[in-house]
C-alpha cells in the first residue's frame, strides 16, 4: 500500500495530520460541539480514556476562551496507558474504576467539580459484536460511575457508544442520571460504523443516589422478553452533527482538495507508545512465523 | 421464525457420540461419526451461545452466552422413540445481571457461574434461584475466566484487562496466584490440574503454558494443591500471526486457535508439532477435543472436525534405494510402481515385491525427455537427437515393463515431448515445428504437423487431445494456449498469455471442458461449444505453482508453495496436504489411490521426490489428516450484498462480502454449501443479477478499487448435484489497472497519484436493446453510466454526473408511467430522481430531489401506486424510516414530481437501518440492532398510514441488508445478511 493510500481513503485522517491533531477523532468532538455547544462556559473538564490525546487537544484549544485567566481553565486527562505530554493538560495515569482516581481529579480541581466529562474510550474489539458492545457499554458505565463522583449538578457528559443490539439498555440507564440524552453521529464518523456518541445534559442523579465505586455499575437488563423486541424499547433522539458543508467521511476525495494547489504528505502526529503486539514484533524480527 | 442461521460459531463441545455447536442462539446437535445434523434447538433469546458445560451428574448440559443461561437435557436415542427430539430445553433462558464467562456444576442441581466483574454466583437450577454470590475485590472487567470445581470449593481464574490471571478460591479474601507475563488482554484460560497444566492465550499473540515449579504433593482438586504450589510460566510460545482466541488441552497435546485462522498443535513442552490453516482465513472462535478428534467453530460460519493424527501421525516417510547413484527422474506408473531414470538406465521398482528391473537406454545425448501417457501405462523417453523408446507397463499379473518401440526420429533437435492422451506423442523441434506421432505396430508415423506461432521460447510445456480426437490443445512456454486441428498447420484458435511466463503445467480435457493449470497460481476453464472454444473463468489458488490434478473429478490439485508440496481440495477450499520437500524444481510425482488398511478402504496419496540424490517417498493416509465439515464455511467476513434465487426447487444464494469474494451457494434439505467463489481485488459492495433464461443469468458485482465484474452464470443440476458453469465477461477497473495507472514505475520512484481511491457503492442495470446500461453510484460522489455490449464484452463509460457532493450509497432503477427512472441516495440523506429513458442522449440532470434522513441512507424500497403515484421508503444511519408519497403531475412528461405526504419514525430501531422491503401492504425493516420489524402501510386520501405489526430478532450481527424470498399472503420470508445470514419467516397475521 502506498504511503498516500490512507490519506486518500480517509479525508479526516489526512486533515488530522495536517491540522496537528493526534487522531482523527478530534473532529468528532468539534462537530459534537457545533451541534450541542457543550463547551459553553466550561472551565473544568475531564477527558477519560484520553490516549492518544486528541480530545484533550480539542479541549485545550476551545476552553481557553471561557476564562479571562488561562490558568483558570483546568483539563484533566485520565488513561490507564501512558500518553505523550500535552501543554495545558494535567495527566493522571490511573484506572477509572478506582475511587482514588476520582479523588485525584477533584484534587486537581481544588475541591470543585467538573463542568464537562468526555470519554472517547473504546476497548480492543474482538470482532464479535455482542462482546464488543458489552465491553464498550461497561467502559461507558465505568466512565459514568466516576463521572457521578466528579461532575457538578447540571453538568454535561459525552461518551462513545456502540449502537448494537442492546444499546437501548444503556439509554435507559443514562436517562436515570441526565435530563436530556441524545445520540449524535458526527459527520466525521463513518456511515458504516456502529460508533456514535451520547450527549447527556443536565446531570441530575436520582434522589438519594450516593456515588459508589465498590461495586461496578451494571447495565440494565431486559425485564421480561416483551421488552427485548417491540415498540416499547427505550430509543433516544438521534441527530447527525457537523456542518452540512463539512467533509464527508465516506466520500473519497482527491489528494488535491478543492481550492488547493499542492499536496504534501505528513507523518502522523503521534505514533502508538506501547502496543500489545510490540513484543512479538521484536521477538520475531529475525525468525519468520509462516503459515505453512 | 428462523428457518436457518449461519453466523459465527462461538461454542463447540463433544458430548458422548455427539458434537454440540452454538450457532447464534441455537443449539445444533450433530452425530460425530455420521456428521449428520440431528437437531436444531432454540437455546437463548437473541443471544449468541458461548459455552456448553455438560453435567457430571447426569444427561444435562448447561448452555450459556452473554447474560443468559439455560439447561438442555439429552435423551438416550436407544430408549426414545424414533422421531422424537433428543435435545430438550428444560426452562426458558434465565437472565443474569452480568455477562457470563464460565460455569461449573457443583452438584446435580447447583451450578456456579463467573461473571465479567469477577463475581461467582451459585444458582439452584431446579428452583431457578440465585442462592449465593461472592464478589472479588479485583472487579475490573474480565475478558476471560475459568471456574474449577475443587473437592469442597470453587477455584476462580480471572483473566483481567491488566494482562494477568488472578487465581483465587471463591469467597477468599486474598488471591492465591497472579500469573503475570502476558502483554495484552487474556482471551482464554484452559486448565488440566491432573496434568499440572494451565494454558492462557492473549492479544499479544502468545500462548503461555503455566504449571507448578515442582511436583505438587496434593491432587489438583484440593485447595492445598493451589495453596502450596508456586505456579510459574513454563513456556511462552509464538505460532500465531494474530490474536490467539482459545485453547484446549488433550492427553498429550495443547491446541490453540486464533484470529489468523490457524490451529497450532503443541506438545506439553511447547514445541510446535503442526500448524494448519482452516476456516477460510476467518477467525476461529471455539475449539474442543475428545482426545481423538478436534472440533473448531469459526467466523466463516463453519464447524469442522479435525483428526488429531494430523499432529502426531501426519505421514509415513521413507527413502528407497534402487541402485541408481544419481537419479534424474522419478515417476509413478499405472500400477503405482516407480520408474527411476538416470543418464543411462531406466529402473522399474515394484513396491509390493520390492523387485527392481533395470533397462539400459542407448541414447546419444545424456539429456533425455520423459513423458507418461494419460493412462500412465505408456512411458516415452527421447533424447534431443530423436532416439525414442516407448515402454509399456503390463497391467495384469507380474508387474514389469516392456520396450515396445525403439526407433530414431528425424525431426531435428527435439525441444519437448508430451503425450496427448494415450495414443499421440507431441514433439516440438526447432522453429516451433510440432509433429504429432502415433504408433503403427512397432513403428511410429507422423499423423499431424503444426507450427507454433512465434514467441520467445517456442516450445511446449503441456498438451492434450479431446475425446473425439479433433482438437489438439497445446501450451507453449510463453504461457499461450493454442488449439490445432489435424488438417491445419496454424492454430484455429489461440489464447494468449493464459498462464504466465512458465507456460501451462497441465492441460486436461473432460467431455467438453478444457482445464489448464499453471505456475501463476491459477486454474483456467475453457469449453468446447459447437465449433468454437471459449474461455470461461479462472480460479485463483492460494499457492503459486499449480501442477496437476490427482483425481478424475479435477478436485484435488497439487503443486508447490515455495518449498512446500501442497495438495488442495477445490470444492472445500482447503489444503489437504502440506509437506516441505524443497520445492518444485526437482523431479517428483504424486499419485492418489485406495488401499485396504484394517479391513477398510483408505484413500491415500503417495508423493515421491528427489532430494540430495535420494529417492524420498512420503505416504499420506487421508483419513488421518483430512478435516470433515459438519457445517460448511463461507464468507469469513461480513456479507455486504446478497441475492437469493429460486431455480426450480433449489434455492441459490449469490453473495459478495468484505472478504473480497463473490460466492454462489446452494442449499438442499440440510446443507448450505459454496459451489463457486470468485475473487475481487477489494471488498464487494453490491451485486445485481439479470435473468437470461430459467437457469442462466448475468451477475454484475462491484466494490472497492473501482472494480466492476460481469459474469455469465449457468446453474445446472446433474444427478441431483448442482454444477455452476460460469464465464467471466468483464473485469473492469474504472481507474485502470495498477499497471495502466503506474506503468513500469517501481515503488521507489513512483509519483503520487492524485486520484481518489474510489469505491463503487451500488449499481443497477438496465437492458437497452441487446445491450446493457449500468449506473454506478461511486464514493467520490460521481454517478457513472456505462454501456456493456454483449458482442464486444467491453464496458465503456458513456456518461457521468457530478450532481451529488457526497458519497452515493444507493442506486435503484424503477419504471413509472412506462418511463425508466433512476433513484440515487447519498450520505447526506438526499433522495434524487433521474429520467433515464433516453440514457445515451440525455443531458443527465435530475428532475427531483428531496432530503429524507438526517444522514446516510442505507436502505431503499419503492412501490408503484395507481394514479401516477410512487411510494419511496428510505432507512438510514439515523435509525429512522422515512416514507414519502410522490406524484407526477403531468402524465406525459416526467419532468417534475410533487411530494404529497411524508411519514417518518425512529421508534423501531436503535441503530442504523440497513434493509427495507415493501411487499404488498407490508414493509419489513432490518437494522444493525439485530431486529426485523414488520409494519403495515396504506395510502388513504393522499396520506400515508403506517403501523407497527411485530418485531423479531436475528442472530446475524452487523446486518447489511435483507432480500425477499417469498410472500404468500400469510407470511413473508426474507434472508437477512451481515456477519452471516439468517432466513426468517415473518407471519403477517398476528394472533
Amino acid at each position: 500500500m502506498g504511503k498516500t493510500s490512507k490519506d486518500k481513503r480517509d479525508i479526516y485522517y489526512r486533515l488530522a495530520k495536517e491540522e496537528g491533531w493526534r487522531a482523527r477523532s478530534a473532529f468528532k468532538l468539534l462537530q459534537i460541539n457545533e451541534e450541542h455547544n457543550i463547551f459553553k462556559g466550561v472551565t473544568r473538564a475531564v477527558d477519560l480514556c484520553a490516549a492518544p490525546g486528541s480530545w484533550s487537544q480539542v479541549l485545550t484549544k476551545n476552553l481557553r476562551q471561557n476564562a479571562q485567566n488561562v490558568d483558570d481553565v483546568k483539563i484533566v486527562a485520565v488513561d490507564l496507558q501512558a500518553m505523550a505530554a500535552l501543554p495545558g493538560v494535567i495527566q493522571i495515569q490511573g484506572d477509572i474504576t478506582k475511587v482514588s482516581t476520582a479523588n485525584s481529579i477533584i484534587q486537581e480541581f481544588e475541591g470543585l467539580k467538573a463542568d464537562l466529562v468526555v470519554c472517547d474510550g473504546a476497548p480492543d474489539v474482538t470482532g464479535l459484536h455482542d462482546i464488543d458492545e458489552y465491553v464498550q457499554s461497561q467502559l461507558l458505565l465505568a466512565a459514568l460511575n466516576i463521572t457521578t463522583h466528579v461532575l457538578k449538578y447540571g453538568g454535561v457528559f459525552v461518551a462513545k457508544i456502540f449502537r448494537g443490539k442492546d444499546v437501548s439498555l444503556l439509554y435507559s440507564q443514562l436517562k436515570q442520571f441526565f435530563e436530556h440524552v441524545t445520540v449524535s453521529k458526527p459527520r466525521s464518523s463513518r456511515n458504516s460504523s456502529i460508533e456514535a456518541f451520547v450527549v447527556c445534559k443536565n446531570y441530575q442523579p436520582p434522589e438519594g443516589y450516593i456515588p459508589n465505586m465498590v461495586n461496578p455499575l451494571l447495565d440494565h437488563k431486559y425485564c421480561d422478553f416483551n421488552q427485548f423486541t417491540g415498540p416499547n424499547r427505550v430509543i433516544v433522539p438521534f441527530n447527525a452533527c457537523g456542518d452540512l458543508s463539512a467533509y464527508d467521511s465516506d466520500t473519497s476525495y482527491p489528494l488535491l482538495l478543492e481550492g488547493q494547489t499542492s499536496y504534501e504528505y505528513k507523518e502522523p502526529v503521534q505514533s502508538p507508545i506501547n502496543p500489545p503486539y510490540k513484543e512479538i514484533l521484536e521477538k520475531t524480527r529475525n525468525i519468520q512465523i509462516k503459515n505453512t | 421464525m428462523s428457518v436457518f442461521t449461519r453466523t459465527d460459531v462461538t461454542a463447540v463441545k463433544f458430548y458422548k457420540n455427539y458434537v454440540l455447536a452454538g450457532i447464534g442462539s441455537t443449539v445444533n446437535l450433530f452425530h460425530k461419526t455420521s456428521t449428520k445434523l440431528l437437531q436444531r434447538l432454540s437455546g437463548l433469546y437473541g443471544q449468541k451461545i458461548y459455552g456448553f458445560v455438560p453435567s457430571q451428574y447426569g444427561d444435562k448440559i448447561f448452555v450459556f452466552g452473554g447474560k443468559q443461561f439455560t439447561v438442555v437435557s439429552l435423551s438416550d436415542p436407544e430408549q426414545s422413540n424414533e422421531g422424537t427430539d433428543l435435545l430438550c430445553r428444560l426452562f426458558e433462558p434465565v437472565v443474569c445481571d452480568d455477562w457470563l464467562h464460565s460455569a461449573v456444576w457443583i452438584n446435580k442441581d447447583v451450578i456456579a457461574l463467573l461473571t465479567a466483574h469477577n463475581v461467582v454466583q451459585k444458582w439452584d437450577i431446579k428452583a431457578g434461584t440465585l442462592t449465593s454470590q461472592h464478589a472479588s475485590k479485583d472487579n475490573s472487567i474480565l475478558y476471560s475466566g475459568l471456574l474449577l470445581k475443587l473437592e469442597e470449593d470453587v477455584l476462580v481464574m480471572a483473566g483481567t484487562v491488566f494482562s494477568e490471571v488472578i487465581i483465587h478460591k471463591c469467597g477468599a479474601e486474598r488471591p492465591l496466584h497472579h500469573l503475570k507475563g502476558h502483554k495484552g488482554v487474556i482471551f482464554s484460560i484452559s486448565c488440566e490440574p491432573s496434568r499440572n497444566i494451565i494454558v492462557t492465550t492473549s492479544d499479544d499473540r502468545s500462548v503461555r503454558i503455566w504449571g507448578p515449579d515442582n511436583e505438587p504433593t496434593h491432587p489438583g482438586t484440593t485447595v492445598e494443591y493451589w495453596k502450596d504450589t508456586n505456579i510459574v510460566c513454563k513456556h511462552e510460545v509464538y505460532g500465531h500471526l494474530a490474536r490467539v482466541m482459545r485453547s484446549c488441552i488433550t492427553n498429550d497435546l495443547i491446541i490453540s486457535v486464533g484470529e489468523d485462522s490457524a490451529i497450532c498443535y503443541w506438545d506439553y513442552e511447547g514445541k510446535l508439532l503442526k500448524k494448519a490453516l482452516t476456516h477460510q482465513n476467518g477467525c476461529i472462535w471455539s475449539v474442543d477435543s475428545d482426545n481423538t478428534t478436534l472440533v473448531t467453530g469459526g467466523g466463516d460460519c463453519g464447524v469442522i472436525l479435525h483428526p488429531l493424527t494430523i499432529a502426531t501421525d501426519y505421514s509415513y516417510n521413507e527413502i528407497i534405494d534402487v541402485g541408481v547413484a544419481s537419479p534424474k527422474k522419478v515417476i509413478f506408473t499405472a500400477r503405482k510402481n516407480l520408474l527411476v531414470m538416470d543418464e543411462n538406465v531406466l529402473v522399474y521398482y515394484d513396491f509390493i515385491s520390492k523387485v527392481k528391473s533395470t533397462h539400459k537406454l542407448n541414447h546419444d545425448s545424456t539429456y533425455k525427455l520423459l513423458s507418461i501417457s494419460s493412462c500412465k501405462q505408456l512411458i516415452a523417453i527421447a533424447d534431443m537427437t530423436g532416439k525414442l523408446d516407448v515402454f509399456l507397463e503390463k497391467c495384469k499379473d507380474d508387474a514389469f515393463i516392456l520396450n515396445i518401440i525403439d526407433t530414431k526420429l528425424q525431426l531435428g533437435k527435439i525441444l519437448s515431448m508430451h503425450w496427448a492422451g494415450n495414443r499421440h506423442l507431441v514433439f516440438c523441434s526447432d522453429d516451433g515445428n510440432v509433429s504429432v506421432l502415433a504408433s503403427n505396430n512397432a513403428t511410429v508415423e507422423i499423423v499431424a504437423r503444426f507450427v507454433l506461432p512465434f514467441c520467445k521460447e517456442r516450445w511446449l510445456t503441456a498438451s492434450a487431445i479431446d475425446s473425439g480426437s479433433k482438437y489438439f490443445v497445446l501450451g507453449d512456454r510463453c504461457g499461450n494456449i493454442h488449439i490445432f486441428v489435424k488438417e491445419q498447420k496454424d492454430p484455429v484458435k489461440s489464447f494468449s498469455k493464459v498462464h504466465g511466463r512458465y507456460g501451462p503445467t497441465s492441460i486436461n480435457i473432460v467431455n467438453n471442458d478444457i482445464i489448464t493449470t499453471g505456475r501463476d497460481g491459477t486454474i483456467m476453464y475453457f469449453t468446447i461449444q459447437g465449433d468454437g472454444i471459449k474461455r470461461l473463468s479462472a480460479k485463483d489458488l492460494a499457492f503459486e505453482w499449480v501442477e496437476k490434478f490427482l483425481d478424475k473429478d479435477q478436485n484435488l490439485v497439487c503443486g508447490f508453495q515455495e518449498r512446500v508440496f501442497v495438495v488442495y481440495n477445490i470444492k472445500d477450499n482447503c489444503k489437504v496436504i502440506e509437506t516441505p520437500c524443497g520445492g518444485g524444481h526437482r523431479s517428483w510425482d504424486a499419485v492418489r489411490y485406495f488401499e485396504k488398511v484394517n479391513e477398510k478402504y483408505e484413500e491415500c496419496i503417495k508423493f515421491v521426490y528427489l532430494k540430495d540424490a535420494a529417492i524420498n517417498i512420503t505416504t499420506f493416509q487421508l483419513s488421518k489428516i483430512t478435516s470433515t465439515n459438519l457445517v460448511h464455511g463461507s464468507h469469513a467476513k461480513e456479507i455486504n450484498c446478497l441475492k437469493a434465487l429460486k431455480l426450480n426447487d433449489d434455492a441459490v444464494y449469490i453473495s459478495g462480502g468484505e472478504d473480497t469474494t463473490l460466492r454462489i451457494s446452494s442449499v438442499d434439505a440440510v446443507n448450505f454449501k459454496d459451489e463457486v467463489a470468485f475473487k475481487h481485488l477489494s471488498s464487494i459492495r453490491t451485486l445485481k443479477t439479470h435473468a437470461i433464461d430459467d437457469n442462466r443469468f448475468l451477475i454484475m458485482s462491484a466494490g472497492g478499487r473501482a472494480q466492476i465484474c460481469i459474469k455469465d452464470v449457468q446453474i445446472l443440476k446433474e444427478n441431483g448435484t448442482i454444477r455452476v458453469k460460469s464465464e467471466e465477461l468483464v473485469d473492469h477497473f474504472i481507474r485502470g489497472t495498477d499497471k495502466e495507472r503506474k506503468g513500469n514505475q517501481t515503488w521507489r520512484n513512483c509519483s503520487i497519484d492524485f486520484d481518489p481511491e474510489m469505491r463503487i457503492m451500488d449499481l443497477d442495470l438496465l437492458k437497452y436493446k441487446d445491450d446493457f446500461v449500468i449506473f454506478a453510484g461511486c464514493s467520490d460522489s460521481h454517478l457513472r453510466v456505462f454501456s456493456y455490449k454483449n458482442k464486444s464484452k467491453k464496458l465503456e463509460l458513456i456518461n457521468e454526473s457530478k450532481y451529488h457532493n457526497t458519497c452515493i450509497l444507493k442506486t435503484k432503477i424503477i419504471t413509472i408511467l412506462n418511463k425508466t427512472t433512476l433513484i440515487t441516495c447519498t450520505t447526506r440523506g438526499d433522495v434524487t430522481m433521474w429520467d433515464i429513458s433516453d440514457v445515451i442522449n440525455c443531458n443527465f440532470e435530475p428532475f427531483f430531489s428531496t432530503k429524507t434522513n438526517k444522514s446516510g441512507i442505507n436502505a431503499l424500497a419503492t412501490a408503484n401506486l395507481p394514479e401516477n403515484q410512487l411510494l419511496v421508503a428510505t432507512g438510514g444511519d439515523d435509525n429512522s424510516i422515512h416514507i414519502i408519497l410522490l406524484e407526477i403531475p403531468d402524465q406525459d412528461y416526467l419532468g417534475s414530481m410533487i411530494m404529497l405526504n411524508s411519514w417518518q419514525s425512529s421508534n423501531f430501531h436503535s441503530s442504523q437501518i440497513t434493509g427495507l422491503c415493501l411487499v404488498g401492504n407490508y414493509m419489513l425493516s432490518s437494522s444493525i440492532d439485530q431486529r426485523v420489524t414488520l409494519l403495515s402501510w396504506s395510502v388513504k386520501e393522499r396520506n400515508i398510514v403506517c403501523e407497527f405489526v411485530s418485531q423479531t430478532s436475528t442472530d446475524v450481527a452487523d446486518v447489511q441488508g435483507m432480500d425477499l424470498l417469498e410472500f404468500n399472503g400469510d407470511s413473508i420470508t426474507v434472508c437477512v445478511f451481515g456477519k452471516g445470514m439468517e432466513v426468517i419467516n415473518v407471519p403477517t397475521n398476528q394472533e
